[in-house]
């Protein structure tokens, strides 16, 4: 069987022949017992495909607005709010990390005096004039009573001990020592309760407001697109 | 249902024209995929990713046989997943000789040492056709399921694989032959209706 014939029978099958090649071929057909099988094959298979059972749809292939990354139209005004909204987002969170950061640099600064100046006391006490040693063994007592309960006073509280163990002593050292306690002291007392500012209450409401806004206005856009 | 006015309105960007052309064809997109890659679940998958396809290109739709147009897209949908598996094979698409060549004809199906398994999943006449689909060349089995089993015209079928007229001829009369002889194998499983079926030739 060559591809002509095979060609031919199967157009044949399906009413794609001429008149008269349907003719030339029926004639073949009837002399030549060869191509009639073939062309029952290809009936027995032409039939046995059009009886294959249509399956239906296992679901509904039905597109979902998500799925082809369609969004309803938003109001002209949607985006000014969402500038708004993001900027006064963003200045809120500026301004309190301000309040976050700024505390804390203040109490590294006088940190490092403390270093230099209870680091190493032996040292620096070896440098105290003999004569003032009796004034400095009266000056660390006050600051370690007062400030027992702060970490950074009891640090100083221990230096100025050690220091006062010196056989000499500087009076304007545990002087200093007491400015730089009773500083931490307030900065440690001021930073535990945060009041905001009026600016971050505004900024705050401004944000609030915004979002509130925009998620009516994305609603009723959203309502109203399904409408359609 | 107004085909071409739905057709119009989603071309315009409207989705819910365009899903009630999705209800009208589900079935018949699915059944081709189905009959393409002889799995459920993948068929699914082509389905929806014709759909989706079909949805973003729908613009590109100048007239003519709509149902046309859409059978192209899951059958390059189906394509894609036919190539994805290619590249992680699981079970052969071809029979092949001891010397790792393709067989020319799939009458290995008859092989008496067929395994039970394999006899069962055949075990009725819709499993054996479909058996024989999946041993067919790619290009063999789109035409003849669109054709025999979508009952689909020749021209229609031309526009879908975007071949010639003669081309799917060709390959029609091929894939009816190849079929015929792997359905030999099966020919215990064919009702007797089927064997000796009369075909209506017109």
């Amino acid at each position: 069987m060559n591809q002509r014939d095979l060609e031919l029978l199967s157009s044949y099958l399906d009413g794609q022949l001429k008149p008269s090649d349907s003719a030339r071929l029926e004639a073949r057909l009837s002399s030549d017992p060869n191509l009639r099988a073939v062309m029952d094959d290809l009936r027995e298979a032409r039939s046995l495909l059009r009886r294959m059972p249509s399956r239906k749809a296992p679901r509904n292939f039905t597109l979902t607005r998500k799925m082809v990354g369609q969004n309803p139209p938003m109001p002209r005004a949607y985006p000014a709010f969402r500038f708004v909204t993001s900027l006064a987002t963003l200045l809120l969170f500026f301004t309190l990390g301000l309040n976050f950061v700024a505390p804390q640099l203040a109490s590294q600064a006088p940190a490092y005096g403390q270093g230099g100046g209870g680091g190493d006391p032996e040292i620096f006490a070896a440098e105290v004039p003999a004569t003032e040693a009796s004034a400095a063994t009266e000056a660390p007592a006050a600051p370690s009573a007062e400030l027992v309960p702060l970490p950074t006073a009891t640090l100083l509280a221990e230096d100025s001990g050690r220091i006062a163990e010196t056989p000499a002593e500087k009076n304007g050292l545990s002087d200093e020592s007491d400015e730089f306690a009773q500083s931490d002291a307030a900065q440690a007392q001021n930073a535990v309760p945060f009041v905001p500012s009026a600016w971050q209450i505004a900024l705050a409401g401004i944000a609030l407001i915004g979002v509130l806004l925009m998620l009516v206005m994305r609603q009723l856009a959203i309502n109203r697109w399904r409408q359609k | 249902m107004n085909e071409e006015a739905l057709i119009h309105d989603a071309q315009a960007g409207s989705l819910d024209a365009f899903n009630a052309l999705v209800l009208h064809y589900q079935d018949t997109v699915f059944n081709t995929a189905l009959r393409i890659l002889g799995d459920e679940d993948l068929a699914s998958d082509a389905t929806q990713e014709a759909f989706l396809s079909a949805f973003r290109s729908i613009a590109s739709f100048r007239g003519g046989s709509f149902k046309a147009w859409l059978m192209r897209t899951v059958t390059n949908a189906c394509y894609d997943e036919l190539r994805r598996q290619k590249r992680r094979p699981s079970v052969p698409l071809e029979p092949e000789t001891d010397d790792g060549e393709e067989m020319d004809s799939p009458r290995w199906l008859a092989d008496p040492n067929m395994s039970p398994e394999q006899k069962a999943e055949a075990d009725e006449v819709e499993h054996a056709i479909q058996h024989c689909l999946n041993n067919l060349p790619v290009e063999f089995k789109t035409v003849v399921i669109m054709a025999d089993i979508q009952g689909m015209d020749y021209s229609e079928v031309a526009i879908a694989v975007r071949a010639p007229l003669g081309t799917i001829k060709s390959r029609l009369a091929r894939a009816r032959l190849r079929l015929r002889e792997c359905l030999q194998g099966f020919s215990e499983l064919l009702p007797a209706t089927f064997r000796l079926e009369e075909g209506t030739s017109t």
